[in-house]
Parts: C-alpha cells; sequence; structure tokens
C-alpha cells in the first residue's frame, strides 16, 4: 500500500538519510528501529509528505505522492515526535481544532473528540488544560489528535518516550487493538525493541541513515541463529576453569561476567559435555545453566557493534 | 482559514495577559506623560533682564501668550533660578529688550519646541516695532492685524513634512507616537505564534491537514491585524472620549490610516519571522525593532525636531514615520486627501513588499 524508494534527505551536505527503501502492506503493523539520531524522523516526515526528499520517491498504492501529497495526507495520521499542541486550550478543545481542519463539524465532529478520547482513555478529564498534564497525558492527547479524522494509516515517531509505564503500556495495548481488531496500518518509530518487538509484524532496522536490516521479527534474529549465547551462573570466579574453556576450540568466545561465564558458540556445537566435564575436574560449583536465544536487541548489537540505548 | 482565525482568538481568550499588557501600558505612558489636565497649556517660567523694563517684560509675556500655545509666567529672576537649578523645570526664558535666551537644566525635547516658538514670535514681533518707526506709520500694528484677517492675496504654504509650519501638540503626540509603538509589540508577538507553531509541531500538523497553506497563514495575518488594529483604535476612542483629547472629527480618515499602518506592521513581522526563526531569538529582537523605530520614526518626539540627516534619512524607510505623518496630518493640520495619499501609499507599499519577501523567505527555509 505504502513505500520508498531509495529515500534520500541531505541537510545543508549532511546526509540524515541514504537510500532508505521500505514498504508497508495494508492493515501490517511496521516498525522503524534505531538509535538517536538514525534518520527516522527524518524518514516520516518524507513518508508523510512534510519534507521533500533531495531524491527518491514515496507511493501510495503505487501513485508517487511528491508532487501531488493531497492522497496521502488524506488516508494518514501523524503523530510526531514533540507534543504538538495548543498547551493553553484543553484536550477537548484541541481535538475540536484539528478535527475542524479536517472538516468535520457538528455531531460527527462531536462523536470523533469522544471516540478519540476514549481511545486514549482521557474521556474524564478532557476539560483540563492540555499544560496541566502529565506526560503521559499529553502523549495520550497527541496520539487522539492523530486520530481524529480516522486515518487508515497511522505513522506514530516515538509516542512513548519519557512517560510513566501505566501510560506506555496503555499507548502500546492501543496500537496493538487499533492494528489487530480495527486493521489500521501501522508505522511505528522507536528505540525501545521491546515495545517493537511486542508490536510489530516486521521490522527495519536504520542506522546512519540507511536500513541495515529488515524482515520479520524471526527473520531478523535469525541472522543470529549461527551462534547462541550461553550464560554459566557459577558461585565464585574459578580462574582455571575459565582459562580451559578459553582454550576449547568449538567456543568463540568466552567472556567473564559479574555473576560467572559468558560462552558465545556456533550453533548446534554440542560442547556443553566439555564444559561440564572441565568443571568437574577445576571443582566449580555450577549454580545455573542458561541457554539464550537472540533478541532484537542482539541483532542490533551485532549489526552495529553498539547498543540501541545506552 | 476561519478556524485558525478564531483558533487564535481563543488562545488569546486563554493568555491575555500579554496584548493586554501592551495596551495597558500605551494607556500609563500617554496619560502620565500628558498629564491628567490636557486643556492646561505648558507653563514656562520667564524673568526680565536688567535691560527691560518691568512694564516692557508684562508686554512681551502677554504677547507671547496672545498664541495661546505656551503659559509664560513672569517671575522673579532669583525665583525661577532657584526652580531651574532645583530641577523644578527643565528650561525657563529670560527676556531682553529684543532677544531671549533659554536658560536650561536638563537638555529636553521641549527646548526645541519652545526655542523654535519663540524665534518666530520674536521675529514677528521685532518687525513690527520696526515699522512703527516708520514716519506715518501710527497704527501699523492695527493695520497689520486688520490685513491678517482679510489679506489682499492669501498665500498657503503646505508642506508634507510640516516643517514650515510646526505646530505642536503635546497631547497628539504622545497619544499617537506612544499608541503606534506599543501596537508594534502587540502586532509582532501575535504574528510570533506562527514561529512557535513551527517549533512545538502544531504547524505540520496544520499542513498535513485539508487547510491550504495560503489559508494558514492568512488566518494568522487577520488574526494579527485585527488585534493591532482593535488597539489602536480602542486606545485612540478612549482618549478622545474619557480622556477628552482632540483628534478632530475626521474618522474616516483615521480608521484607514491605523488600517493602513497596521498592515504595513503586519508584513514587516512577517518579515522579520522570515529573517529570526527562533522564538527567543525574536524575544530580543522585537524590543530593538520597536525601539528603533520609534526613536528614528518620530514616535518619542517630533521629528520634525530631528536635524540629523542620517536619522532623517532612516526615518523614510520606516513604516511608523508614514503612520504618524498620515495621523498628525489628519488631526493637526487637517490635511487634505490628496496629501494624505503620499503617507498612506507609501505605508501600503511597504507593506506589500515586506509581505512578499518575508512569505517567500520563510516558505524557502527547510524545517
Ligand atoms: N532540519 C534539519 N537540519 C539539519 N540537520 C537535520 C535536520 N533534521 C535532522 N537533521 C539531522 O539528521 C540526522 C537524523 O535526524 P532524525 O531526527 O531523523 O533522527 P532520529 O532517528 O529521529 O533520532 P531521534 O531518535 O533522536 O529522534 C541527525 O543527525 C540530525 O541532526
Ligand atoms: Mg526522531
Amino acid at each position: 500500500m505504502l513505500e520508498t524508494e531509495e529515500l534520500k534527505k541531505v541537510f545543508k551536505g549532511k546526509t540524515a538519510v541514504e537510500g532508505a527503501s521500505l514498504y508497508i502492506d495494508k492493515g501490517e503493523s511496521v516498525g522503524l528501529l534505531g538509535p538517536n539520531g538514525a534518520g527516522k524522523s527524518t524518514t516520516i516526515s518524507m513518508i508523510s509528505t512534510l519534507l521533500k526528499p533531495t531524491s527518491g520517491d514515496v507511493r501510495l498504492n503505487g501513485k508517487s505522492v511528491i508532487k501531488n501529497p493531497s492522497d496521502m495526507r488524506r488516508v494518514l495520521g501523524v503523530v510526531p515526535q514533540e507534543i504538538a499542541l495548543y498547551a493553553e486550550l484543553s484536550a477537548y478543545e484541541n481535538l475540536k481544532f484539528f478535527g475542524r481542519i479536517y472538516g468535520l463539524t457538528g455531531k460527527a465532529l462531536e462523536t470523533a473528540i469522544q471516540h478519540s478520547l476514549e481511545l486514549v482513555g482521557l474521556v474524564e478529564r478532557q476539560k483540563e488544560i492540555v499544560k496541566t498534564y502529565s506526560g503521559g497525558m499529553k502523549r495520550r492527547v497527541n496520539i487522539a489528535a492523530a486520530m481524529m479524522h480516522e486515518p487508515e494509516v497511522i505513522i506514530m515517531d516515538e509516542p512513548t518516550v519519557g512517560i510513566d509505564p501505566q501510560s506506555r503500556s496503555h499507548i502500546l495495548e492501543m496500537v496493538r487493538k487499533l492494528n489487530k481488531e480495527k486493521g489500521l496500518t501501522v508505522l511505528y518509530t522507536s528505540h525501545y525493541m521491546e515495545e517493537v518487538e511486542r508490536l510489530c509484524d516486521r521490522v527495519y532496522i536504520m542506522d546512519h541513515g540507511k536500513i541495515i536490516a529488515s524482515g520479520t521479527k524471526d527473520e531478523l534474529k535469525s541472522i543470529l541463529s549461527s551462534e547462541e549465547t550461553v550464560w554459566i551462573e557459577l558461585d565464585r570466579p574459578y580462574p582455571a576453569f575459565f582459562k580451559e574453556l578459553q582454550s576449547i576450540e568449538s567456543i568463540k568466545q568466552a567472556i567473564e561476567t559479574e555473576k560467572g561465564i559468558k560462552l558465545i558458540l556456533p550453533k548446534g556445537s554440542r560442547v556443553l559435555g566439555k564444559v561440564f566435564q572441565a568443571s568437574e575436574r577445576h571443582h566449580v560449583q555450577i549454580i545455573n545453566v542458561n541457554v539464550q536465544t537472540p533478541s532484537l536487541e542482539d541483532v542490533f548489537l551485532h549489526l552495529t557493534g553498539r547498543k540501541l540505548r545506552d | 482559514m476561519k478556524s485558525v482565525y478564531l483558533l487564535q482568538w481563543q488562545r488569546f481568550r486563554r493568555a491575555p495577559i500579554m496584548v493586554l499588557s501592551f495596551f495597558v501600558m500605551t494607556i500609563i505612558f500617554v496619560g502620565a506623560l500628558a498629564g491628567n489636565n490636557p486643556a492646561e497649556r505648558p507653563a514656562v517660567m520667564a524673568y526680565a533682564d536688567d535691560s527691560l523694563a518691568q512694564n516692557e517684560a508684562e508686554d512681551w509675556v502677554a504677547s507671547l501668550n496672545e498664541a495661546e500655545e505656551f503659559q509664560f509666567q513672569l517671575m522673579d529672576e532669583d525665583a525661577v533660578r532657584e526652580a531651574v537649578s532645583s530641577g523644578d523645570t527643565s528650561l525657563a526664558v529670560r527676556l531682553l529688550e529684543d532677544d531671549y535666551r533659554i536658560v536650561l537644566a536638563a537638555d529636553d525635547m521641549s527646548r526645541f519646541v519652545i526655542e523654535a516658538f519663540l524665534d518666530r514670535k520674536y521675529r514677528e514681533e521685532l518687525r513690527l516695532q520696526q515699522l512703527e518707526q516708520q514716519p506715518g506709520a501710527d497704527d501699523i500694528r492695527s493695520e497689520a492685524a486688520a490685513e491678517m484677517e482679510e489679506p489682499a492675496l492669501r498665500v498657503t504654504t503646505s508642506t508634507l513634512g510640516g516643517i514650515d509650519e510646526f505646530k505642536y501638540d503635546n497631547q497628539l503626540q504622545l497619544l499617537f507616537g506612544m499608541t503606534l509603538f506599543f501596537s508594534v509589540y502587540t502586532i509582532m508577538f501575535s504574528l510570533m505564534k506562527i514561529v512557535e507553531e513551527k517549533k512545538q509541531g502544531t504547524w505540520n500538523r496544520l499542513i498535513l491537514s485539508p487547510v491550504a497553506k495560503w489559508e494558514i497563514y492568512l488566518g494568522h495575518l487577520a488574526y494579527s491585524f485585527t488585534i493591532g488594529y482593535l488597539q489602536i483604535v480602542m486606545i485612540f476612542l478612549l482618549f478622545q472620549y474619557v480622556f477628552n483629547f482632540d483628534i478632530g472629527d475626521r474618522f474616516g480618515a483615521i480608521l484607514l490610516i491605523i488600517a493602513c499602518y497596521t498592515f504595513a506592521i503586519v508584513a514587516l513581522s512577517m518579515l522579520v519571522m522570515s529573517l529570526v526563526s527562533r522564538p527567543q531569538q525574536l524575544q530580543a529582537v522585537v524590543p530593538i525593532i520597536a525601539t528603533g523605530m520609534a526613536m528614528i520614526g518620530g514616535a518619542f518626539w517630533p521629528i520634525e525636531l530631528v536635524s540629523n540627516q542620517l536619522l532623517l534619512a532612516i526615518s523614510k524607510v520606516l513604516p511608523i514615520t508614514y503612520g504618524l505623518e498620515a495621523l498628525k496630518g489628519v488631526a493637526i493640520y487637517d490635511r487634505s486627501w490628496q496629501e494624505l495619499s503620499e503617507p498612506i501609499s507609501i505605508l501600503l507599499l511597504f507593506g506589500v513588499a515586506c509581505m512578499g519577501i518575508g512569505i517567500n523567505l520563510m516558505e524557502r527555509r527547510t524545517y
């Protein structure tokens, strides 16, 4: 339904996005992951016709929207990264205005306001001034404002930054419902892995303006499927045991951690037997052994050599 | 456009303090500086030089007071010197036989006004005295007066600058100057909401909606225009009817001039905002522009008193100069429409130019 082709944006000689190609099918929930400054917001601005790409194309149902953005704007709801609201007005008044500029009036407007408020769970406190809301409530109104005209596609730019866990889980649950039950198409930007793991079917990972990986969650994790991580918890450090593990050929890497030892092994290497033999020889007390499957966080670490958040 | 326009009023009702403060400030400044008895003429202390007999001095004072522009009071020299040195009055006049001296405590603007007035009166009086000396001219004074009443030939000099026939009306100078000065703040800060919206992101919401971009701009521009216009009109009405100022009866002309001036300032604000795009920077820039423009353009003191060529040249490109010229033209000099058309059309031209450049520059900037 929505696709971009080789999107590129250069700000005064500085390349913010380079050759981003992505697609979103109707009813899909797609995540866009990346650390600060990766170019997520810039990509989103180009998709939502707020920013002209330096080169490349954005298409809606096969039609370019760069020359003629009105089709895209009609079906699109954008939740910006910042709180884009009139702080001196109430939530109700904000929504009323944003509904009005979409041509809603009278009863239809009133229904849309109440519906949006229900979605974000702010019906009771709708008459309060936005300025007096908590960060989480502001974020919720920020979302409600993008829902007033019942968009088919919603693009959310880090909608849960800096808010309390309660508001956060409310928002996540709401987005999940809208996507699964109402069939809303979602493009969700975040630097929280767990949010994207929970909400999205497919994920794009961005770093330094480039999309460095994409696919379903399982596909992405299979990037790491050639390796697995084994945590061995010990009652105290055993330097001799550690030395011996390091010398075992099929162990890629042995790392001493706070609680014990972390091993990175090629998948299916059947090396654990050797590990246990060594532990017996050194009279090592093993408290716990944990074989870990990779998370998106690990994928990101693997791809960029960096953590998503510091 | 209508929703954007109405939204600004809704926001104004929620946070009216800033605009109201400029409104109140205008009233306080004009009220305080014009004094509470606006009908009274400014008083000027005078004393006679030794060369002048008491009755001659009284004659001079009487003749000076005839003009009904100032209230000259003949006093004892010591008392006057005491008043000047203690700062009770900023200046006094020493009357000589055929000349005068101004005794100054502080160099304020009233000095120029009084000097111009005295110069004119002394020349007139001395010329008449000279004629009286001529044989057969016993009755020259009454003849001259009669001639003045019914001249054989009336020569009216009217210059647009009004320098040749400078009339000083302290009240109206203050009213017009302060009102136009403070309205610059109201208008610029109101239009600054555009910059704030761009920064806060609500602008993007508007852009994504079916409302056209020109409608968004127009909504903001119309709001700033209305609020600036209303502020000026309400202050004029207040001083005209409550404080008994006399701005004359040509209300139509005054309303038109206010509209053109407001338009020019709205356009100027647009230009300023296209050059300075951060709200905090604007907070600093607006007062500089408003005060600078008011000082050079004659809002704080009559421009007729400025002789520095550079300042005069700069004043020619400031809308406030033409706003004041047109307002004084109507209220003080009762100029014809033809004479008023020059400042009015300059204001409009200025507005169109600033608006064009401003919107273009603003749109070229990528956010
Ligand atoms: N208007 C602009 N002018 C110049 N540079 C810009 C502009 N907007 C973004 N950039 C730069 O482009 C890069 C990408 O920014 P962008 O906001 O898209 O990142 P992001 O992934 O959204 O980061 P964050 O997680 O912090 O929101 C950054 O280096 C940023 O400094
Ligand atoms: Mg961002």
